[in-house]
């Protein structure tokens, strides 16, 4: 279970452009639950997963995982049970290490690293199994350096790896938002069948509607650094794209034509 | 002819003692290697190590401690001036070069005060290079077999250590520090000693140089950097970098082809005085490499370095 409980963070304080980013958020996603987070730009969603993850340091509020005050908890600490892929498929990899590495590396996220050898034939058996999941051939290509990997290809390693411990919470910023549309739908289905398998708590955020109406438990929309409107159960079912573009405060037609 | 001959024989008589010295010098084409290439963090501290190193053996063995605790004194104070860099540059987010040139810089003035004087006589005193059975200590060949043996423990040490999980977690910090962070490895801790264990090694080949020359001078670290990239330059282009193996060569293949290089220029009649602006122009083309090239062709994959 992932709470945020009166999550304050307030930019520039005493500035003349001082800038609320989170203004006392309330969020409870229970455990397995899927959460769907969209707003305009600039409605706090980046503070939230921010904060989430540890990258932001909160003015006030907390953070709780599973009852677990994380608050105080630096990023590397937080990262043994919170796992997150990033929109940008550079920065989710190490780019001159190979697929392997990287998912060794995602291996013992939560664990304490040894002096023992990290890669071992078990390891390389057990990460081809895993990512022949994704049907890209990335099983193939073990010792291959991720540099040399496609974005799309690279974004599904990225999940991969966030979701080989299963980590308690799984965030995923716009993961899909930097692949051409072919990709990008790869990258959501693999995205789906693994976070339904594993009962993921997931938070996503997107600014695709239609993957905010096809995909998650609940919808929630946030403004000025607050929820909006959370929709969830049978209205979350029956919501479509209009619908939820109606509750916009700031409607462009870009929304409708990113669908 | 008479020319390349005399070159040639000139060169030829040289080869040992240049061995034995770029064996020595290979620690700190490490200690330069492992910052630049293993954390994306070019240091600078290995220039103030380097005599760092030669000033703490250099008093311990005068106070007549024995050549192995001279060295690990050496060692750990390298460790320490390197921890100070990588500390600074986290803490107060000055950029590494300026972190490095400050610690350096220091370092300076602090070498000055351990050994009190600016130039250390420790002839007589007992050498690790003395411990060879059958060779007399202090002629190159018993140099080259102490310092090969250290290189050789030291290169098979560091190349199962970054095979191992903790290495390959130092490695992710080099390549994507956001990445590592966020797959709960320390960047902290990582960076400081990865930066720590590269001045460790520059600090023990001043420490080897002080015992293998007999004296320690304030102003050994003059110019050791420049000559360690262009070792690491040379290097690089005969192992390459693509693997491990490969990018942990370079340092003690440059070093032993730099040393010698550098020993031809001489024995072919170069003034030393012109060495370092020779050293610093061929450091220049293999960095400008990249860039030249990329007027043709493809664009070359851009390097990223913290800041």
């Amino acid at each position: 279970m992932l709470e945020v409980r009166s999550a304050r963070k307030v930019f520039y304080r005493g500035q003349p452009d001082e800038k609320v980013a989170l203004d006392n958020l309330n969020l409870t996603l229970a455990t397995g639950e899927f959460g769907v987070v969209i707003g305009s730009n600039g409605a706090g969603k980046s503070s939230m997963l921010n904060a989430i993850s540890g990258s932001l340091v909160l003015d006030s509020g907390k953070i709780l995982i599973d009852g677990d005050d994380v608050t105080p908890m630096p990023v590397h600490k937080r990262a043994a049970r919170l796992a997150r892929v990033f929109q940008d498929p550079m920065r989710g990899t190490a780019a001159s290490m190979t697929v392997a590495e990287n998912m060794l590396l995602a291996e013992l996220r939560a664990r304490s690293r040894t002096f023992r050898p990290g890669l071992n034939a078990a390891r390389l058996a057990e990460y081809r199994e895993r990512l022949s999941v994704l049907g890209l051939g990335l099983e193939n290509r073990l010792d291959t350096k991720v540099e040399l990997l496609s974005g799309g290809q690279r974004q599904s390693l990225s999940l991969i790896m966030a979701v080989s411990d299963r980590p308690d919470v799984l965030l995923l910023d716009e993961h899909t938002a930097a692949l051409d549309p072919r990709t990008a739908d790869i990258v959501m289905q693999a995205t789906i069948r693994t976070v339904s398998s594993l009962k993921l708590t997931t938070l996503m955020v997107t600014h695709n509607m239609q993957h905010a109406v096809d995909f998650g438990d609940r919808v929630i929309m946030l403004d000025a650094g607050k929820v909006k409107l959370e929709i969830a159960g049978e209205d979350k079912k029956n919501v479509t794209v209009v619908d939820l573009i109606g509750h916009f405060s700031v409607k462009t037609d870009r929304m409708l034509l990113a669908s | 002819m008479g020319f390349i001959e005399t070159t040639l024989s000139s060169f030829v008589s040289l080869i040992p003692v240049t061995l034995a010295q770029s064996l020595i010098l290979s620690f700190v084409v490490l200690g330069i290697m492992i910052p630049f290439r293993m954390l994306s963090f070019p240091d600078l501290t290995s220039e103030g190590a380097f005599p760092l190193g030669g000033s703490v053996c250099g008093v311990l063995m005068v106070a007549g401690a024995s050549p192995i605790v001279a060295i690990a004194g050496a060692l750990l104070a390298g460790f320490v001036a390197g921890c100070c860099t990588a500390f600074i540059h986290l803490r107060f987010r000055i950029h590494t070069l300026l972190a490095g040139i400050l610690v350096m810089t220091m370092l300076y003035s602090v070498n000055l005060r351990i050994m009190g004087r600016s130039n250390l006589s420790v002839f007589g005193s007992p050498t690790v290079f003395d411990w060879v059975p059958g060779l007399q200590g202090g002629f190159p060949a018993s140099k080259i077999v102490v310092a090969g043996i250290v290189v050789l423990a030291v290169f098979l040490l560091l190349y199962f250590y970054f095979k191992t999980e903790k290495g390959t977690a130092m490695r992710a910090v080099g390549s994507n520090p956001d990445m590592a962070e966020a797959q709960g490895i320390n960047v902290w801790a990582a960076t400081i000693g990865g930066i720590g264990l590269a001045g460790a090694f520059s600090a023990t080949g001043g420490a080897l140089m002080v015992q293998s020359q007999g004296f320690a001078d304030v102003n050994m670290g003059i110019g050791v950097l420049i000559n360690g990239l262009a070792a690491l330059m040379i290097g690089e282009a005969i192992t390459g970098k693509q693997t491990v193996l490969r990018q942990l060569l370079a340092p003690f293949v440059g070093a032993i082809v730099y040393y010698q290089l550098v020993s031809l220029c001489l024995a072919a009649g170069m003034p030393p005085p012109d060495l370092k602006l020779a050293t610093g122009l061929f450091v220049l083309i293999m960095l400008a490499l990249p860039s030249i090239k990329r007027g043709r062709g493809p664009a070359a994959a851009k390097e990223t370095f913290r800041e």
